[in-house]
Parts: C-alpha cells; sequence; structure tokens
C-alpha cells in the first residue's frame, strides 16, 4: 500500500473527522465495560494519527512523532519521574521482554497493563492506517461502518452498556463519511473537477436525508423486541446440568424439574456401571404433581424414612400377587460420580454395601439416600437384589374395574392436574383411548399414542413454553418434537386427565453396553446420556406398571399376552410403529366440501380464503422472488455472456452467425457501449475497437455486412469468427 | 472507408487527379462516383478554387474528350448544341456539333445563362442526345456535365429551376484549400501547370465497361428500404417545404452502386449511403421560408433525417 497524496480540502478534513467518530464509538464502551482509564490518551493518540495523516507527513517522519508519544503516554501512566531521565527505559525494556515470555507461554492473564497499554496502542495505530486506507484509497467504508454497529448492537445486548446515544451517532457520522466518499467516488469516475456547486448539490441532499433519516428514525414507535431478552438463554449454555430453569442445558440427571423444557447437549461423563443379569431401567426418584411447566413434589421434600440393612425396603412399586411371575436378579452397581443416593431397578428387594451404611427414603420422591453415620455418603459400589415382573395382561385389564378400592388421598394425588391445563390436552386424551375398555388398554393406547410419526424425538430443538403456556399442551399441539422429559410428562398429563393414577419417573436407561462378563453378567456403562425419565400408572392390586412413551426407548417390561387371548389389539406394540399416519382433523371437512356440489364459487372462496389467510407469506415469496429477479437481471452482466458463450461456442452452424452477432451488439449495449440508432455497424464497430484497443469489431463486422447487406453467408464464417465474437464477448462481463 | 479495398483502376485515375489536385480527394472521389454512375455534377462555389482543373484533370485521365462552355447572359442555345450552317459548295446545311458534343464538359457558371440556353444543356443531359432542326443527334458515351454555378445569392444571375437541378446525381462544394495544401498550390504555381503532363490512364472503353459492370453492384432490400425512408424522411421534416423526389431516391441508389464498387466491394453498405445522401438530396430540398429565415439548412436537415433513421443491422425478413 503506498500513500496517496490526500487533498487537503474541507471535504477530507471532514472525513477524517467523521471517521475519527466512528473509531471514537469503538472506545467508548471499553471505558465503561472494561477497568480501562484514561481513555482520553487514546483518543489523542487517534486524533494524532490522523491529522498525521490528513496533513501527508511522510510515513516515517510520523511514525516517529507515533513512537515518541506512545513513549511518553506509557512513561506518563507507569512510571515515576521525568521522561528525560531515561532510567525507566531499562524497566521498561524488561518489562516488554518479560511479557513477551508470558505471550510465549500463553499465560494471559498476568500480563502486565503496561504492555497491555503498547498492545492497545499499536491496535489503534493499525485502526487509524485502515480507517486512512478506506477513507482515501479505497473511498469505502461500509464494512467499517457495519462492523462499528454490531460492535456496539452486540454490546448493547450482552453488556451493561446502553448504546442508545451510540446508535445515532454512528449512523449519523457513518452515512455522512458513506454519502462523501460516494460522491468523491462518483468524481473520480466521471472524471469530473470538484466545484463548489457541484459539491453543493451533492451534500445539501445528503445532510436533508440523514436529518430526515434520523428524525424518523427518532420520531418512529418502536416495537418491544419479539424475542425475550437472550442474554440468560445465552447465558445458561455454559452451566452445568441440572441448571435451574430453562435454557440450553447438559444432560444428565437434575435435582429440579419445576421448569422443564429447552434444548440439551449430550454428555458422554460415566455415571456409573453395572453388572446385570437382564436389561432394566434405572430408577431414581419420582414426582407427582405437574405445576404445567415441570414437575415437583405435592409432599414436603427433606423428610426422610430411615432403613436399615436387611429390613425392608419402602419403595412402591408392584404388588406381589399371582397375576405377576417374578424372576429374582441380582445387579452390581459401581459408581463414577459422588452421588449420595442408590439407582434401582423396578422391584427392589435388597441393597447390599458397607456394613456401616445407614438409608433413608425421600418420602416425596421415593428417593433413596446413602448415609455414612448421619451424614449423605456416596457409595462406590453396592448390590441390588429385585425382582424382575412379568404382568399378565389379563389381570391388567381387570385391576382397572376395582379403582374404587383406591384411597381417596391417594386417586387425589396422583390424578393432579394444574387447573390452567388447556382443555384439548384432556380432549386429545379422551379421543385416543374411547374405544379402550380398560385401564390397560387405556395406558398402551397412550403409550401408541406418541410413537406416531409427527412426534419427533429431537434434543436440540425443543421449547420452553412461555408463561402463559402449557409445558405439554406445547408439545402436543404446538411443536411436537422433544426428548424424554416431553413425552413422559405428556403422557402422565393425559393418563391422568383420564382418570388413570400416574406417576413421573427418573433416572437411567439400561445404558450402554459393554462387554459379556460371563455366568449370563453383562456390564453396562450409564452415562450423563443415559438420563431418562418415563412413567408409572399405578393398576389397583398390581402396584406401579412402568410404561415408555418416548420414541426410540424400550423399557423391557415384560407383559404376559398368554392368557389374555386375542383381545389384546397390538401385542407387538413395544416396537415403535412409524408408518402409522397421523391422521389429520380437518380432513374429514376437505371430503365433505367434496362431496357437496363443487362450485366455481365455493373454488373461488376457498382461493380467497387462502390468500386472505396467507397474504403475508404470499406477499413476502412474491416480494423475494421479485427481488431475486431483479437482482439476477441486474447482475446479469456477470452471467448472461457466459451464458452466451456456452451456447454459441458449441455450435458450428453459419445460421447461428447472426444471432451471435446480434446479441453480441445487444450486450455492449448493455456494457454502455452505446449504438445510436442512424450509427452504422461499421462506425460502431471502429467505436467499440477504439474503445477495446482491438479490431476484433471490424473484422467480425465486415464479416457481418456481407450477410447482411450482400445476402451472402460465405460457408464457415461462424467457425472463422467464432473467436472474435467470444473475445469480444468476454469484455462485456462486468 | 479504407483506401487499400480501392478498386485498382479507380485507385489510378484518383492517384492521376490527385498529382494536380491538392487536397481535394473527396470531390475527386464524388465526381468519378457520379461519371461511373452517368450521372451529372453540379458544383456550387466561388471563382478559382480549381473546378476547372478538376473537371480537366478527370478528362484526362480517362482520356475523354474535354469541352468546356463559358455560360454567358448573351449565350444562346445553339452555342450550345451546335448549329447547322448552309453550306454553298454542298448547296446543303450541314451540321456543325457544339460543344456538347463532347464526353466530359465543364459549364461554367451555368446560372450565369438564360433559362432557355441552360435548358438546352439540361435537355442533353437528360436525354442523352440533342435535337437540333429536327434531326436528334445522340450524345456519345460517356457524357459526363459537371456544371458550376456561383452561389445564387450573387447578382446577375439566373437561378435554377428545381425541376432542372433534380437532373444533377450530385451536387458539391470546392471549398478553399487549408493552409498546408494552399502552400502546395502556390509552390505547384510556380512551374508549369502540370496537367500538360498527365497522362491517361483509363481509356473510354474501360470506363465503358466499369459504368456497365457498377449496375451489378448488389443493392440489397434492406438498404433499398433504407434509402427509402431516408428519401421519405426529408419529405416529412418539418422544415422542408419538398423533400427528395423518388428520382433522388434512383440518385441515391445509382451513386451508392459507384462508390461500394470504388471501394472494392459488389454489395453496398449502409455507410455508402450516409456518406452520400448529402451530396445526393441537398439540392433536391426546398426549404419552407421560415426554416430558411432560422439558418437551416438543407445539409442540416438531411444530416439529421440520417442520424434518425435507423440504420438496417438485420435482414429483412421475407
Amino acid at each position: 500500500m503506498r500513500y496517496q497524496r490526500v487533498q487537503k480540502d474541507f471535504a477530507t478534513f471532514l472525513l477524517y473527522v467523521l471517521g475519527f467518530f466512528l473509531l471514537w464509538e469503538w472506545l467508548r464502551p471499553v471505558e465503561e465495560l472494561t477497568d480501562t482509564s484514561n481513555i482520553i490518551v487514546f483518543l489523542v493518540f487517534l486524533v494524532l494519527s490522523l491529522l498525521l495523516a490528513f496533513f501527508g507527513v511522510s510515513p516515517v517522519m510520523s511514525s516517529i512523532i507515533k513512537v515518541i508519544y506512545i513513549l511518553y503516554e506509557l512513561h506518563y501512566l507507569y512510571f515515576e519521574g521525568s521522561f528525560f531521565q531515561f532510567s525507566w527505559i531499562a524497566s521498561f525494556a524488561s518489562d516488554i521482554w518479560h511479557n513477551f515470555g508470558l505471550l510465549a507461554e500463553r499465560d494471559w492473564p498476568a500480563i502486565t497493563n503496561l504492555f497491555r497499554s503498547l498492545l492497545f496502542f499499536i491496535l489503534l495505530w493499525l485502526m487509524t492506517y485502515l480507517i486512512q486506507y478506506w477513507l482515501i484509497n479505497r473511498r469505502q467504508i461500509f464494512i467499517f461502518f457495519f462492523m462499528t454497529l454490531i460492535y456496539i448492537t452486540v454490546l448493547d445486548t450482552f453488556t451493561p452498556y446502553t448504546a442508545d446515544a451510540a446508535i445515532v451517532r454512528t449512523v449519523i457520522a457513518g452515512f455522512a463519511v458513506m454519502g462523501i466518499l460516494t460522491f468523491n467516488r462518483l468524481l473520480e469516475q466521471e472524471g469530473l473537477k470538484k466545484e463548489a456547486s457541484l459539491s453543493r448539490k451533492w451534500m445539501i441532499p445528503l445532510t436533508a436525508l440523514i436529518a430526515l433519516s434520523t428524525g424518523l428514525g427518532f420520531a418512529a414507535p418502536k416495537a418491544e423486541p419479539i424475542w425475550p431478552d437472550p442474554v440468560p438463554f445465552i447465558k445458561s449454555y455454559g452451566q452445568n446440568s441440572g441448571g435451574d430453569g430453562p435454557g440450553i442445558q447438559k444432560i444428565g440427571y437434575g435435582e429440579d424439574d419445576s421448569r422443564l423444557g429447552g434444548p440439551f447437549i449430550g454428555d458422554n461423563a460415566v455415571v456409573f456401571r453395572a453388572e446385570v443379569e437382564s436389561r432394566h431401567y434405572w430408577k431414581v426418584e419420582t414426582k407427582d404433581t405437574y405445576t404445567g411447566k415441570g414437575w415437583v413434589t405435592s409432599q414436603p421434600e427433606g423428610e426422610y424414612l430411615p432403613f436399615g440393612l436387611g429390613e425392608e425396603i419402602p419403595v412402591t412399586s408392584f404388588i406381589d400377587n399371582d397375576a405377576i411371575e417374578t424372576t429374582e436378579e441380582v445387579s452390581s452397581v459401581y459408581t463414577f460420580m459422588n452421588y449420595p443416593h442408590v439407582v434401582y431397578p423396578l422391584g427392589l428387594k435388597s441393597i447390599k454395601a458397607s456394613p456401616f451404611i445407614t438409608y433413608e427414603l425421600e418420602t416425596a420422591t421415593e428417593k433413596i439416600r446413602t448415609l455414612d453415620s448421619g451424614r449423605p455418603f456416596a457409595l462406590e459400589d453396592y448390590k441390588l437384589g429385585f425382582a424382575v415382573p412379568e404382568y399378565s395382561v389379563t389381570a391388567m385389564k381387570a385391576s382397572g374395574a376395582q379403582a374404587e378400592s383406591l384411597p381417596e388421598e391417594f386417586l387425589s394425588r396422583y390424578t393432579q392436574l394444574p387447573e390452567e391445563l388447556p382443555k384439548r390436552v384432556r380432549e386429545l386424551a379422551q379421543e385416543i383411548t374411547q374405544d379402550k375398555p380398560d385401564w390397560f388398554e387405556k395406558a398402551r393406547e397412550l403409550e401408541r399414542y406418541f410413537r406416531r410419526a409427527e412426534y419427533t424425538y429431537s434434543q436440540t430443538d425443543v421449547a420452553v413454553p412461555d408463561e402463559n403456556e402449557d409445558y405439554v399442551d406445547q408439545f402436543l399441539f404446538d411443536t411436537k418434537q422433544g426428548y424424554c422429559d416431553n413425552f413422559s410428562s405428556s403422557m402422565v398429563v393425559m393418563a391422568r386427565s383420564i382418570g388413570l393414577p400416574a406417576r413421573w419417573v427418573k433416572g437411567y436407561t439400561e445404558g450402554e453396553f459393554k462387554q459379556s462378563l460371563g455366568s449370563g453378567l453383562r456390564l453396562f456403562e450409564i452415562t450423563n446420556n443415559n438420563a431418562h425419565s418415563w412413567v408409572e400408572i399405578y393398576f389397583p392390586e398390581m402396584g406401579w406398571v412402568p410404561f415408555e412413551p418416548t420414541q426410540g426407548f424400550n423399557n423391557n417390561v415384560q407383559f404376559n399376552f398368554d392368557t389374555a387371548g386375542q383381545n389384546t389389539s397390538q401385542p407387538e406394540a413395544e416396537e415403535p410403529k412409524e408408518t402409522e399416519t397421523p391422521v389429520k382433523p380437518d380432513k374429514p371437512e376437505v371430503t365433505s366440501s367434496k362431496e357437496s356440489a363443487f362450485t366455481l364459487e365455493k373454488l373461488w372462496g376457498n382461493i380467497e380464503s387462502f390468500f386472505k389467510e396467507h397474504w403475508k407469506v404470499i406477499g413476502a415469496a412474491v416480494a423475494a422472488a421479485a427481488l431475486l429477479v431483479i437482482v439476477i437481471f441486474q447482475k446479469r452482466g456477470k452471467w448472461l455472456p457466459h451464458y452466451f458463450i456456452w451456447r454459441f461456442k458449441r455450435t458450428r452452424n453459419d445460421e447461428h452467425f447472426s444471432k451471435a452477432y446480434l446479441i453480441l451488439l445487444k450486450e455492449l449495449d448493455r456494457y454502455g457501449l452505446k449504438r445510436k440508432s442512424g450509427q452504422t455497424l461499421r462506425d460502431y464497430a471502429k467505436y467499440v475497437d477504439s474503445f477495446f484497443s482491438t479490431r476484433e469489431m471490424s473484422r467480425l463486422t465486415a464479416r457481418y455486412e456481407e450477410l447482411v447487406y450482400r445476402g451472402v453467408l460465405k460457408e464457415g464464417s461462424w467457425n472463422d469468427t467464432k473467436e472474435l465474437w467470444e473475445n469480444l464477448i468476454k469484455r462485456t462481463i462486468a | 472507408m479504407d483506401r487499400n479495398q480501392m478498386h485498382p483502376a479507380i485507385e489510378r485515375v484518383l492517384g492521376n487527379i490527385e498529382k494536380v489536385m491538392i487536397g481535394k480527394r473527396d470531390v475527386a472521389e464524388l465526381s468519378l462516383v457520379a461519371l461511373l454512375a452517368e450521372g451529372h455534377v453540379l458544383l456550387e462555389d466561388v471563382p478559382g478554387v480549381g473546378k476547372t482543373m478538376m473537371v480537366r484533370a478527370l478528362a484526362k485521365s480517362v482520356g475523354a474528350a474535354f469541352k468546356r462552355i463559358q455560360f454567358t447572359p448573351d449565350l444562346l442555345p445553339s452555342d450550345v448544341t451546335g448549329v447547322s450552317i448552309y453550306n454553298p459548295k454542298e448547296m446543303e446545311f450541314q451540321f456543325r456539333p457544339g460543344p456538347i458534343m463532347g464526353n466530359i464538359i465543364l459549364a461554367d457558371e451555368i446560372n450565369r445563362t438564360s433559362p432557355k440556353t441552360q435548358s438546352a444543356l439540361l435537355e442533353g443531359m437528360e436525354e442523352s442526345s440533342v435535337t437540333i432542326d429536327g434531326v436528334t443527334h445522340r450524345l456519345e458515351r460517356p457524357f459526363f456535365v459537371m456544371a458550376t454555378q456561383n452561389p445564387i445569392e450573387y447578382e446577375g444571375t439566373y437561378p435554377l429551376p428545381e425541376a432542372q437541378l433534380d437532373r444533377f446525381l450530385l451536387k458539391m462544394k470546392m471549398g478553399y484549400p487549408d493552409i498546408a495544401d494552399e502552400m502546395e498550390v502556390l509552390n505547384r504555381a510556380q512551374r508549369i501547370p502540370p496537367i500538360e503532363d498527365l497522362e491517361t490512364v483509363m481509356d473510354l472503353a474501360e470506363l465503358r465497361s466499369l459504368q456497365t459492370e457498377i449496375k451489378e453492384v448488389h443493392v440489397d432490400q434492406t438498404i433499398k428500404r433504407y434509402i427509402v425512408e431516408i428519401a421519405g424522411g426529408t419529405r416529412n421534416h418539418s422544415s422542408v417545404y419538398l423533400g427528395a423526389s423518388p428520382r433522388g431516391s434512383i440518385a441515391l441508389m445509382k451513386a451508392a452502386q459507384a462508390y461500394a464498387f470504388m471501394y472494392g466491394r459488389d454489395y453496398v453498405l449502409p455507410d455508402d449511403i450516409q456518406y452520400l445522401a448529402p451530396a445526393v438530396f441537398v439540392h433536391r430540398i426546398i426549404l419552407r421560408s421560415e426554416a430558411k429565415f432560422e439558418g437551416i439548412t438543407a445539409e442540416e436537415v438531411v444530416g439529421r433525417v440520417i442520424a434518425r433513421v435507423s440504420v438496417p443491422v438485420q435482414r429483412l425478413v421475407k
């Protein structure tokens, strides 16, 4: 880059001043947001640099001046004594040297303020150089202006810095700079002399325009942001699993489920490993109260029921009776995380760990805490004895009839629903289950409902319900995508809405199979990614039965259909039926309107209502298409010649000569070489040739003249002249 | 136009003329165009710019018989056409041909003589024959008249009627030479006029064959249409009282053929038409008096018409 001679007139000076203002906008927040003080020192440096540039001081000279200024200011800020004693130079040099060492070690926080200031000075130096380059050499500042706006708006959004005034200042200064630069560019392009009258003609409308636009901006009503403040949303990204409230969360086991929703990111941290005989889920706790946003407990937390080694574990699960065949199994758990609670399978019978450990059950959640001399203690390994149930479907079907036997308190606890729950959730649940006579079928039908294709499993695109939205309702009807929490909560709520006592269970899936250990034992690894939630529904005399509504998951709960006969509609329902097409509620209407007399009026009405409903979308699409077409048309200079070359290059047919020549004329015209209607081709060819300094157009034209005015086309004319034509049309590529 | 492509015979003649005429190649070219197209030329200019020299050089180059008629107010038609004189010895009238019986005739200051005498010449130009005492005498080919006239504003002139002006293929002006050319003229004037030494570079037979050849030059439909549009343009122009006649269109086409031939082409270009149209049309257009008062000239009108009529760039679809 070379320094262009700077014209020292008022307009150029104004450019520099405005450039300074734009740079200043970058410095203002620095003072406010960081612990940088003495910003005036840097401002003076900016002024100095720009002035030196404006007055065209030679680079060597201006560098010397700038270096002296930087040294002086650094001395003023960081050293005692007189500047001219030079004793400070040594410590300055050693400081710099030390900092270079820190740079090499990438020990950023240790870098001294002195060195930071020096680097900042150098940055500003570069910036003034860039400004000078943009303003004088390139005569384009848009990128910088745009970056400034982005910088200010980002700061305004994410920091305490309020940019209300900064935006206005930047817009005014930026528009003024761009206006003046455009004027200068035009003058250069057209080779005009800068005259006062000409400047006035440009500058007065420019000023008026800026004043008008800022005035309008001020006066116009300002809409509230459509997004809620994005800061908390993005901030939560960095938080650990189980963060409070919605937001992007790390997957894993969390305590607080009062606000569900929001995307998850995976986490491969291992929670525990388990040696199991058969695959099963691991429960941690259950929740019983749905708030519309998430899950809490109805009973006070912190109430514990202690039980000791060998005592019966007071966890509620299935009830031992004839209808449930059980198999005894043992699993061993080796923990990797310090959670002071155990994970346990359905039908837990015994926990074997170090003998000094005592256990207590949190009554509200059925979470089993492990204690060592009264204090929460995380076990390293433990053995769990449990019974694997196999439910008899016949008994299950029958058990719903004994619903009256359930205590009132129990029923109301597990069929609790918030009053604000939208009606349509209940209606949907009833619609799904209306054909099913018994509880079991109803529950299965609800479970199956989520296997429909319209629901998708997603960890990333998951909504957070708004203040007046319901978590379940939003998932069921609006978003229809989510992860286990969405599916399980929805199923619990729907089950409750038709009177089935249900609760929400949290824990882990069986995890990832690692290896076979022999003698029927298999090793599974359970990571945070395997954190899961599912549903348990209470059947009288049977107890809690788990259900798995989440797509792609399988709870391995055994139902014995042998005795149930053919009554069960879908014994293989364990597999998700994704091919099932959802029935759209509006379908019957459409068919009925088709059946009734099909008239033009109706059609017109339909079309009209369609446009009325979607006019915004249609309008936007049409506008976008029009814009696209306009842009493509405007930029045709870039692609049209290529197309013509492609089209005509392949042909050897002389008939195309005339067509190609006429296209060339058109392209030249578009390029800006206008042919007056009274101008002969030969004359025009000379003009074109003198413009491109070739003889190609004249040679091509001579051939063409013979064709048009003699009516003779020599064989191979097109082949001979193709190259001329191609060269010429290539020149028209803008 | 490119001189390299010139027809060799034409280039010979033009080169020959250039030996005596300095800086007047365009006038020489146009004169030759008229000669080849079997038309006549009206030169309008002040005396002493080399009109005579021009014609004599042309005549000498093609080896044609050169005759000169100085028109005066008292000149009689018989002085132009010739007269029958009684020969007492033969006891009969004998025809003595006048100066019109030549190949190349310079009719000097044609607007100084009476219309009667003018018409005698013009009849010969149009019909290629003269009738004297009931006997029609055919004029020899080639027959080429170059008439000169003083600008009409001068006193003591009989302006040529429009119908007669129409008979000239081209009207042109010599104009004064520029400084360098005129100095060269002075240089040459110190010596014997070199016109005497001028050689004949083409014989009449060749000239006649060229004249026949020129008729074969292709004028495409697109070009014909272009000619007609320009002629029509002169008729519709707001400053024009009387535009170019169809005879004017024919003249333009013929001149264009000759011009194209000169440049070694066997087809006419719009460029030829544009170049020749002012020379062919200017004397055929009568401007409205208002336009004359406004200072608009016929040259300007023709120039504007040419600029306005769009040049054909595609073949006409038949």
